[in-house]
C-alpha cells in the first residue's frame, strides 16, 4: 500500500557530526502526505523543521551532515537512496521548494524570465524561446500584472511580495506533486503574507500538488493545513488533523504554543503566556522527553524515559506520558509545583 | 489531477512539440521580441551594464582617452618617422640645432636631448605601458582566478595550500621579488612582463576566492540546487556570473598600477632597453636635465599619471555598472 503514498516519511534520523559533538537535528520524524493535502510543520526555531524538509530533498551536505536511520518513499521509492542524477529530475521538477527570503533567492545577474525558464529547461528540455513564453504564462498565473513586460525585469526592481509571487512561478513551473514551502510568508509584511498563502491555496486547487508549509505560525497553519505536525528539538511531538490538533492538542508543548499565540477576542487584561526558557541546543538534548525542563507538567518519569509516540485516537497522536490521560488536557491539566531550585536554573 | 480551468499549465506539459506561439495570440507579445530576449542572459547583463557605463561622465572621458591612447599606439609606426622623425635614431651630425627645442608645431611636445621628437618617443611609450599593462594582467588574471576559484569551490586542504601560497608571494617585497625574477631572466620586455604577471596573481586569487565564497552562502544558489541544477550548472551560471564582477573591476585598476611598476622597472633600467622608448625609460634618461630641461620629465609623467587615472576611473566606473543593486 506504501506505494500508493504520495510521500513517506518513516522515522527519518538525520545528525550533524560537528567538531562541538552531534547535533541531533532530526530525530525520528515520521508522516504521510497525499496528493492535494497540506501539511503544516510547526515549532520553534531550531526546532528541525526546515532541516527536515531539506533532508527529504537531500540538500544537506554530507558531511557535515549524516542520515542515522530511517526512509523517505516518494511515491514507494526511497529518495534517500536515489543516485545524484536521479534525485536532481525529482528536484524542482515533482517536489520543488520555496524559500523563506525571496529577497535573496533570486540570482541578481539574471532576468526574471530566464530564472523561471531554468526549471523548464532543466527538466522539460524545453527551448529557451518556449520556456521564455512559458514563463509570462507562469508570472500571469501568479499574478504579476503586465507579465509581458515584468519578464524582462531584473530581481532587485521587483518588491518583496513580489518576488515570492516569483519563487512560487518557479516552484510551479513543471506542476510538482510536492511544494515545499519554507516559512514563505516569515520575511513579508502580514497584508502581503495573506496574498501569498491565497496564491498558494489556489494554485493548489489548480494543480492539485501536495504542500508542506513549515511555519511557526500556528494562524497560518489553521487556516491552510489539513494536518498538522508539531517538532520540538528535532522529535515529532504531536501529529494529528487540523481540526484534532486545535480543539484536542495533547501535547504540553502545542499547548504551549497556542497560549503564547495572542487572541483578539479577549479582554486586555488576560497575560500571554509565552513558553518559559529556551529551545534546547541539540547538542546536549535534555534527558527523557526533551520538554521536560520547559513543561510546567513534568513529573519524574519525563526526565528518564523518553515517551513513544503514541497514537490516541483516529491517527492523532503525541510523544507524551500523559497525552490522553483523563484529566490531562489543555483546560483541566494543572501545573505541577515546581522545585525553587529548579525554577533558578530555568 | 483535476484541472478546472485552461491554464497554459497543463496544456505546455502535455504536448511540449506545440508552437508556444498560439498561446500567445491573445498576450499580443511580439514573438520575435520574445525570441530576442530569451536568447543569452549574460549578453543582455552586460548590455546593460555598458549602458550604465555610458551613463558615467568619468568613466565614458577615461574610456575616450584610453581609446585614443590605445589607437595612437597602434598606429605610431606608420606616421610618426613621417611627421615627427624617427623617435629612436637620433642624427647625432644635427644634434646642435635639434636638441631642446620648445614645443611648436613640428615637434607638439619639443625634443630631448638628442633632437629626438618627444611626442613620438612618448606614443612609442604607450606601446610599451598598454602592452605591459594588459599582458601582465592577463597573465595575472588567469593564474588569480584559476588558483582563486579552485580555492573558493573546493575548500578544506586545496583552499589551505593555495591559500599559504599566496602568503608567501605576498610576504615578499613586490619591486625586489620581480628585480630579482628580471636579473635571472635578463633584461627587456619579456620578462619584465613575466615577473609582473606571475607577481601579480596573488591579490586577485584572493578576491576571486572570497568572492565565490560570499557568492556560494547566497539563497539562489541553495534555491538551484533545490530546482535540480547539477554541480557544473551551479558553478558556472550561479556563481560565476556573480562572482566575476570584482576581478573584473581589479583587474582593470590593476592595469594602471601594472603600468606604474614597468614604469618603476625601466625608470631603474631593468625593462625595455633604449633606444626603444618607454615612459620609465624616458624618465630616467631626462633625471640630468631636471633643473635646466623639467619639459622631458613632465611629458612622460603627465602621460603616466593620465593613463594610470584613467584605468582608475574606468574600474571605478565599471563597479559602478556591473553592480546591478545600485544602478535604477
Amino acid at each position: 500500500m506504501a506505494d500508493d503514498k504520495l510521500l513517506v516519511v518513516d522515522n527519518l534520523t538525520m545528525y550533524f557530526h560537528t567538531r562541538d559533538g552531534v547535533v541531533k537535528a532530526v530525530d525520528g520524524v515520521s508522516y504521510e502526505l497525499n496528493s492535494g493535502e497540506t501539511l503544516g510543520v510547526v515549532g520553534e526555531s531550531g526546532s528541525g523543521k526546515s532541516v527536515t524538509a531539506l533532508t527529504i530533498m537531500r540538500l544537506i551536505p554530507m558531511p557535515p551532515g549524516r542520515v542515522e536511520g530511517g526512509d523517505v518513499l516518494f511515491r514507494g521509492e526511497s529518495l534517500l537512496k536515489m543516485s545524484d542524477n536521479e534525485i536532481r529530475k525529482i528536484r524542482g521538477n515533482r517536489i520543488a521548494m520555496v524559500f523563506q527570503d525571496p529577497m535573496t533567492s533570486l540570482n541578481p545577474v539574471y532576468r526574471i524570465g530566464r530564472q523561471i525558464a531554468e526549471p523548464l529547461i532543466l527538466h522539460k528540455g524545453m527551448s529557451k524561446r518556449d520556456a521564455w513564453a512559458r514563463a509570462v504564462e507562469l508570472l500571469d498565473l501568479v499574478g504579476i500584472p503586465h507579465p509581458e513586460s515584468r519578464v524582462k525585469d531584473y530581481p532587485h526592481q521587483f518588491s518583496g511580495g513580489m518576488r515570492q509571487r516569483v519563487m512560487i512561478a518557479m516552484a510551479l513551473a513543471n506542476d510538482p506533486d510536492i511544494l515545499i514551502a519554507d516559512e514563505p510568508t516569515t520575511a513579508l509584511d502580514v497584508t502581503i503574507q495573506a496574498q501569498i498563502l491565497e496564491l498558494m491555496e489556489e494554485l493548489q486547487k489548480r494543480i492539485g500538488s501536495a504542500i508542506i508549509l513549515i511555519t511557526h505560525d500556528l494562524g497560518v497553519v489553521a487556516d491552510m493545513a489539513d494536518n498538522v505536525l508539531v517538532m520540538y528539538a528535532g522529535r515529532p511531538v504531536e501529529y494529528g488533523s487540523v481540526d484534532q490538533l486545535f480543539y484536542r492538542p495533547l501535547h504540553p508543548y502545542t499547548w504551549g504554543l497556542m497560549d503564547s499565540l495572542p487572541e483578539y477576542d479577549v479582554d486586555e487584561k488576560s497575560k500571554l503566556c509565552p513558553i518559559k526558557g529556551q529551545p534546547p541546543s541539540l547538542i546536549n538534548v535534555p534527558s527523557g522527553c526533551s520538554f521536560h525542563p520547559r513543561c510546567p507538567f513534568a513529573q519524574p518519569v519525563c526526565s528518564t524515559d523518553v515517551p513513544e509516540y503514541r497514537i490516541i485516537e483516529g491517527g492523532h497522536g503525541a510523544a507524551c506520558h500523559f497525552a490522553g490521560d483523563p484529566g490531562f488536557t489543555r483546560a483541566e491539566a494543572s501545573p505541577v509545583p515546581v522545585p525553587a531550585a529548579e525554577e533558578v536554573a530555568w | 489531477m483535476p484541472i478546472d480551468d485552461k491554464t497554459l499549465v497543463e496544456s505546455a506539459r502535455e504536448d511540449d512539440s506545440a508552437p508556444i506561439g498560439h498561446h500567445l495570440e491573445t498576450g499580443g507579445t511580439p514573438l520575435d521580441q520574445v525570441a530576442a530576449e530569451s536568447g543569452e542572459g549574460s549578453r543582455t547583463l552586460w548590455s546593460d551594464a555598458l549602458r550604465r557605463l555610458l551613463r558615467n561622465k568619468l568613466a565614458v572621458i577615461a574610456m575616450a582617452y584610453l581609446v585614443l591612447v590605445t589607437l595612437l599606439a597602434i598606429t605610431a609606426p606608420l606616421w610618426t618617422k613621417q611627421l615627427f622623425g624617427d623617435p629612436m635614431y637620433a642624427d647625432t651630425t644635427k644634434i646642435m640645432q635639434t636638441r631642446f627645442l620648445p614645443p611648436s608645431l613640428a615637434h607638439p611636445m619639443g625634443t630631448d636631448d638628442l633632437g629626438l621628437d618627444t611626442f613620438a618617443r612618448v606614443v612609442y611609450g604607450a606601446r610599451i605601458s598598454l602592452m605591459v599593462g594588459l599582458l601582465a594582467t592577463a597573465i595575472s588574471v588567469i593564474i588569480g582566478i584559476v588558483l582563486g576559484a579552485v580555492s573558493g569551490f573546493y575548500g578544506g586542504i586545496t583552499d589551505s595550500v593555495v591559500m599559504r601560497l599566496t602568503d608567501v608571494f605576498l610576504a615578499f617585497p613586490y619591486i625586489l621579488l620581480a628585480i630579482l625574477l628580471i636579473s635571472l631572466m635578463g633584461m627587456g620586455l619579456g620578462p619584465v612582463l613575466v615577473a609582473i604577471g606571475i607577481l601579480g596573481w596573488t591579490t586577485i586569487a584572493r578576491v576571486f576566492r572570497s568572492s565565490i565564497l560570499s557568492v556560494k552562502q547566497n539563497d539562489y544558489v541553495e534555491a538551484a540546487r533545490a530546482m535540480g541544477a547539477s554541480d557544473l550548472r551551479i558553478m558556472v551560471r550561479h556563481i560565476l556570473p556573480n562572482a566575476l564582477a570584482p576581478i573584473i573591476v581589479y583587474a582593470t585598476m590593476s592595469i594602471g598600477g601594472v603600468i606604474l611598476t614597468e614604469a618603476a622597472l625601466s625608470f631603474l633600467g631593468l625593462g625595455v632597453q633604449p633606444p626603444t622608448p618607454s615612459w620609465g625609460g624616458m624618465l630616467n634618461e631626462a633625471q640630468s636635465y631636471v633643473v635646466t630641461q623639467p619639459a622631458l620629465f613632465i611629458w612622460p609623467g603627465i602621460a603616466i599619471i593620465m593613463t594610470v587615472l584613467a584605468f582608475v576611473l574606468l574600474g571605478d566606473g565599471l563597479r559602478d555598472a556591473l553592480d546591478v543593486k545600485v544602478s535604477e
